[in-house]
């Protein structure tokens, strides 16, 4: 192995992180640049390692992302992310039959919320209820914090919050849009029985995050073998299937700002 | 909700009346979203007001492009969807098919004529029929026939069409009423020939199944004829070994000769030199064979079974020559390729002996109907024209599929003793 490896770490939150990772290996090898990776079972410790310097680059999620920003001092390289992860948004979802017609209806009810490392099923929804002028100690919290350390990319927890709903044990619950619209597309939802009550406002997802020590020459090479993916190559395809995406695009920042002012407020950045 | 894109004009409408998203109106969207082109606007008018709050989530999820909406005076709500360029499927959907009734009947030759085959076909189109929307980014399949020429002669589909029209049921149509019992030297030999007759329509069934899943889909007819030709020998397999017991009797002799001449085909790699040594040279001779046991029939049963397995074997043997000559018109070397695997048969079945002499004595005996010296000459004579007009009708069928008469003369002379 040469100097010019770009070591990766990445969380295996499924089974399928490998075969992405085996797949993207040999994608950049073809694409002539050297990669290879080391899979972490948790955000916490990919962090600590990428900010040790012992991993070239993180493929992170948006709470790990901003705590690197935030413990480089605002230095770190963003390299690229999924069309995916833009313009992410949460949603509050209600039962039909829980008489709650407006956010101000929340009070008294229960509030299914999923992981407290989720950025999409608690983190945000909770950040911008209480944006909205909701007063959540009025409120019956039934949190679901599985999967701790994997920041809600199994997404077990938000569908826990809408078996919740869907039971009765909750009147109310937050969830990504994603999965929230994925399980109605495959007909999993019951749309007598829950509905979609408010969404948030936008914020962003995943990152490849790097040090601002990593070397120029990688920097390219890996942002070059990237944005070579198409996803009309049926190989690309299935990675990208895989990795839930169609476009990597460039980074941008500006899509977690809210999750920087959650995590101020609450005081764990 | 209101945004710029939404004062303009849409190519296609769909009314969602009061439908959530996840209630049943992406049943009426997704498929309006497949028949533009990417970047053509579907307008959705729903008065859900949760589809206000779920459309662009799916939209972003499909990768669609949300463009926004207006409230229209009767309050309802009237979004604008671009369709994606990353998605859905490409390609255009087929339309305007006009397929000729025929008697009431609907002919696979007119399907194949309205939706011809392709001359090359691509592996990772997988199991879609001929004609459908493949979505990309399907995996490879391990289709190794995937060129017209080589596969598919223009007649395969009435060949199909004829196939199923002539099924036949080996439990019914056979007058096993008409079996009597029969002199005990006729009856054994009776036996093994309808053994010998088994034996070599169990190698028929599973020769071409070999080449079946080579098959690329887009050939589709192919593999339908195919099944029929599997189908039919499943047929004999099953009428033979009926009537080899029905008499009383029983199965006789399975020879080596017949075995080694048998694997030599089962182990052929090439479709088409299978379907020359298979369907033009070996079911060929059996045309001769069965014909032959046709008219020596002892009874009824007998007569009728021969025949009709005659007129199936008739029918792989056209198959057999459709295509051959077919991929002989498209392909210089295959002449040099068929006389090679014909005289690496031959060479691989030196020293076998020739005709299984269990099955030469009982031809003789069917011929002879009896035991008496008088009648056994006769049909010692009648075996020996057997072996001449075999030879005599692969030779003209060679000529038939193109050969030249010297070629002809030698395949013929090089072809397996065992008939098949």
């Amino acid at each position: 192995m040469t100097d010019q490896t770009i070591f990766l770490g990445a969380v295996a939150y499924d089974p399928k992180v490998v075969t992405i990772w085996e797949g993207m290996r040999e994608h950049f090898r073809e694409q002539g640049v050297p990669m290879d990776f080391a899979l972490f079972s948790n955000y916490e410790r990919q962090v600590e390692t990428l900010l040790k310097g012992h991993i070239d680059v993180a493929w992170d999620t948006p709470l790990a992302h901003v705590r690197v920003k935030h413990r480089t001092g605002g230095k770190s390289l963003s390299l690229g992310m999924r069309d995916s992860d833009c313009g992410f948004r949460s949603k509050v979802v209600v039962r039909r039959d829980a008489g709650i017609q407006a956010l101000s209806d929340l009070q008294g009810k229960t509030l299914a919320i999923g992981s407290r490392d989720s950025t999409q099923a608690r983190i945000l929804p909770l950040y911008y209820l209480n944006q909205e002028g909701i007063d959540l100690a009025r409120v019956k919290l039934l949190p679901f914090d599985t999967d701790l350390g994997k920041h809600g990319d199994t997404g077990t927890s938000e569908l826990d919050v809408l078996a919740a709903l869907n039971d009765g044990r909750a009147h109310a619950g937050t969830v990504g849009d994603l999965v929230w619209v994925t399980e109605q597309s495959a007909g999993r939802v019951d749309s007598n029985k829950i509905e979609v009550l408010w969404t948030t406002p936008g914020f962003d997802h995943c990152m490849f995050d790097a040090l601002p020590t990593l070397p120029k020459e990688k920097f390219e090479a890996f942002r070059r073998a990237l944005f070579a993916m198409r996803w009309d190559n049926p190989r690309h395809r299935r990675l990208m299937e895989l990795e839930g995406l169609r476009e990597w695009v460039q980074p941008r920042e500006e899509g977690y700002q809210s999750l920087v002012a959650a995590l101020t407020a609450a005081a764990e950045l | 909700m209101s945004s710029p894109g939404a004062g303009s004009t849409a190519a296609v409408a769909i009314d969602g009346g009061d439908l959530p998203l996840g209630g049943g109106l992406l049943a009426l969207v997704r498929p309006a979203l497949d028949l533009l082109e990417p970047a053509g606007v579907l307008a959705i008018l729903t008065s859900a007001r949760s589809v206000d709050e779920d459309l662009l989530a799916w939209c972003r999820l499909e990768r669609h492009e949300y463009l926004g909406s207006e409230i229209l005076p009767d309050n309802r709500t009237r979004h604008l969807v671009a369709r994606g360029r990353l998605s859905g499927v490409s390609g255009e959907r087929e339309r305007a098919i006009n397929l000729p009734r025929r008697e009431g009947r609907l002919l696979t030759a007119d399907l194949l004529a309205a939706v011809p085959m392709p001359e090359h076909a691509d592996p990772s189109s997988g199991f879609a029929p001929r004609g459908a929307q493949v979505e990309p980014g399907g995996p490879q399949y391990p289709f190794s026939l995937n060129e017209r020429d080589r596969v598919a002669p223009p007649e395969v589909a009435q060949l199909y069409d004829q196939a199923i029209a002539a099924q036949w049921d080996a439990s019914r149509d056979i007058p096993w009423d008409k079996v009597r019992p029969l002199a005990p030297a006729l009856e054994r030999a009776l036996g093994q020939i309808m053994t010998f007759l088994a034996e070599n329509e169990l190698s028929a069934l599973y020769v071409p199944s070999r080449f079946l899943p080579r098959i690329h889909p887009a050939y589709v007819e192919v593999a339908q004829f195919l099944a029929t030709q599997l189908n039919d020998e499943a047929r004999h397999i099953d009428v033979f070994l009926k009537r080899a017991r029905a008499g009383g009797g029983g199965v006789g002799v399975s020879s080596a000769t017949t075995s080694h001449s048998l694997l030599s085909l089962l182990e052929l790699e090439d479709f088409t030199e299978a379907a020359f040594l298979l369907s033009v040279l070996g079911e060929g001779t059996f045309l001769d064979l069965l014909k032959y046991i046709e008219h020596y029939a002892p009874d009824e049963a007998t007569a009728e079974l021969t025949r009709r397995a005659r007129l199936d074997e008739a029918r792989h043997v056209h198959f057999g020559m459709a295509h051959v000559r077919h991929a002989l018109a498209h392909d210089d070397d295959l002449y040099g390729r068929l006389e090679a695997a014909v005289r690496r048969r031959a060479a691989t079945l030196h020293n076998v002996g020739g005709v299984p002499a269990h099955l030469q004595d009982s031809l003789t005996i069917l011929a002879a109907r009896d035991a008496n010296p008088t009648a056994v000459r006769r049909g010692h004579e009648a075996f020996r024209e057997l072996l001449e007009s075999m030879h005599e009708q692969r030779v003209k069928r060679l000529l038939n599929a193109g050969f030249t008469t010297e070629q002809a003369q030698t395949i013929s002379d090089l072809h397996t003793p065992n008939f098949m």
